[in-house]
């Protein structure tokens, strides 16, 4: 369960390291009942500030993923989505998908490459 | 054999330590400036290597020297300090035209469990607790003590005497109380306020056996401290003392070989497996002279050094400095106490 953020990516740490956390969930390496390192353990190791880590976990716990304890630290809670798509999020889904492969288009990313990982993306969908 | 000639041989294996000091860092870190890994087999590298070597031991013979001729032993143990870190930032400046970018990325496991003390608290805090205890006992059966307790040894024994007053006494175990939950302090500090740099693998359990041997190595000698507080007030002129003292040489020489055989930070282990090397995952901008880690975005206390074996502290840290405060005020009281 390897956390990897990018010090020189545009990307705020603390959205890298919701964002990493985030797919751990989706794609079920962290299950519910699975506690996360605490707030200052996580800071300590990845060399950030206390608040960046503390801030991303609690992009967490508002989206529903974490319960934050003052003594047990961050658990995974099990969580409870609709299957029912409302447009918005739909469109903006669409809108980001195809503003990430603009942007590897227009860094040298071939179109294969592009199409190849779209392609391992969905089946890993399917499996899950 | 004359004092003089053993003061030289100790600035001589003093130099010997600084001359392997450089091989033992992690192998992308050369004078504490982030290199290639390959930069350590180049003629830059040895060249840097053979001047930061001639210095020191330019520097060792000159103090030896002065020991023999003068008996100024401060002085040359100074000349011989000073020409070690002449030496450093010297090739710490020349390392610093072959720097390579360090990697930007950043890995943590978050499985990774966090690692405790050996036996829990209580049992690292056991020599402080005994202390207190004997304090305690002292302060009910003052009549059992001697008139006078040594609170110095040398070679030959005990070659300092204080008289047995409530404030030398309660002092003298004050003083040893303090310095056991330091280095207990300085155990929980390593395993709570530091990085852990790798993250996976046969590098992350060397990373981790090197840092349970240091906590180790402080527990061990916390324990070790309690025997002259009990030896200089119950048992002044005997000399069971020799022996601790040959013990705590034998743990010092034994925890430093296994230290050194691993290499900073267990690198060794990690490398002879074949594993890509990571740096220490600090700025290099964050090091001056290779020898001051000052970072404030960084939340540790204790880092990794650079140069050498061991931790060092983050100075960016204001915690840092509350630290730094207490080891000199609680020292200096009990100075006061004991003059």
């Amino acid at each position: 369960m390897i956390l990897r953020i990018d010090l020189k990516s545009p990307v705020p740490v603390y959205r890298q390291i919701v964002d990493a956390v985030r797919i751990l969930l989706v794609n079920g390496q962290l299950n519910p009942g699975d506690s996360l390192p605490p707030v200052r353990r996580l800071a300590l190791d990845l060399g950030v500030h206390f608040n960046t880590v503390a801030e991303a976990y609690r992009t967490l716990e508002e989206e529903g993923w974490l319960e934050i304890g003052r003594r047990s630290g961050a658990r995974v809670v099990a969580r409870t989505v609709s299957n029912r798509c409302d447009p918005a999020t739909g469109e903006a889904f669409q809108r980001r998908l195809r503003e990430m492969v603009a942007e590897a288009q227009a860094q040298g990313f071939p179109r294969s490459r592009i199409t190849r990982e779209l392609r391992r993306l969905a089946d890993t969908l399917e499996r899950s | 054999m004359p004092p003089q000639i053993l003061f030289v041989l100790l600035l001589i294996l003093i130099g010997g330590l600084f001359h392997i000091i450089p091989l033992l860092t992690r192998p992308d870190l050369f004078f504490a400036v982030t290199v290639a890994p390959e930069f350590r087999r180049t003629s830059g590298a040895r060249r840097i290597l053979s001047r930061y070597r001639a210095i020191v031991w330019s520097f060792t013979l000159v103090a030896s020297g002065l020991e023999l001729v003068s008996g100024m032993a401060v002085a040359a143990v100074l000349l011989q300090v000073m020409g070690f870190l002449w030496a450093l930032v010297g090739g710490h400046r020349a390392a610093l035209a072959y720097a390579a970018s360090p990697s930007s990325i950043l890995e943590v496991d978050l499985a990774m469990p966090q690692e405790r003390l050996p036996g829990g608290p209580i049992v690292a805090l056991l020599p402080v607790l005994f202390l207190g205890a004997l304090g305690l006992w002292v302060g009910f059966h003052r009549d059992r003590l001697p008139p006078q307790f040594p609170v110095h040894w040398g070679l030959h024994g005990a070659d300092r005497w204080v008289a047995a007053t409530p404030a030398a006494v309660f002092g003298f175990l004050a003083i040893h109380a303090f310095v056991c939950l330091l280095l207990v302090g300085l155990a929980w500090g390593l395993l709570y306020w530091s990085r852990r740099i790798s993250t996976t693998g046969v590098a992350a359990a060397a990373e981790r056996r090197f840092r349970r041997r240091v906590v180790q190595f402080l527990i061990v000698n916390a324990y070790l401290l309690v025997c002259p507080a009990w030896f200089g007030l119950f048992h002044p002129a005997a000399a069971v003392i020799n022996i601790w003292g040959l013990a705590l040489a034998t743990v010092v020489v034994a925890f430093a070989v296994s230290l050194m055989r691993g290499g900073q930070g267990g690198s060794r282990a990690a490398v002879a497996a074949g594993t890509a090397p990571v740096g220490d995952r600090t700025p290099d901008a964050c090091w001056k002279w290779g020898l001051l880690y000052i970072n404030p975005a960084d939340p540790s206390i204790l880092i990794e050094k650079r140069f050498g074996i061991g931790y060092t502290l983050n100075f960016g840290n204001p915690w840092t400095w509350v630290v730094l405060a207490l080891l000199f005020v609680v020292p200096a009281a009990g100075f006061l106490f004991l003059r």
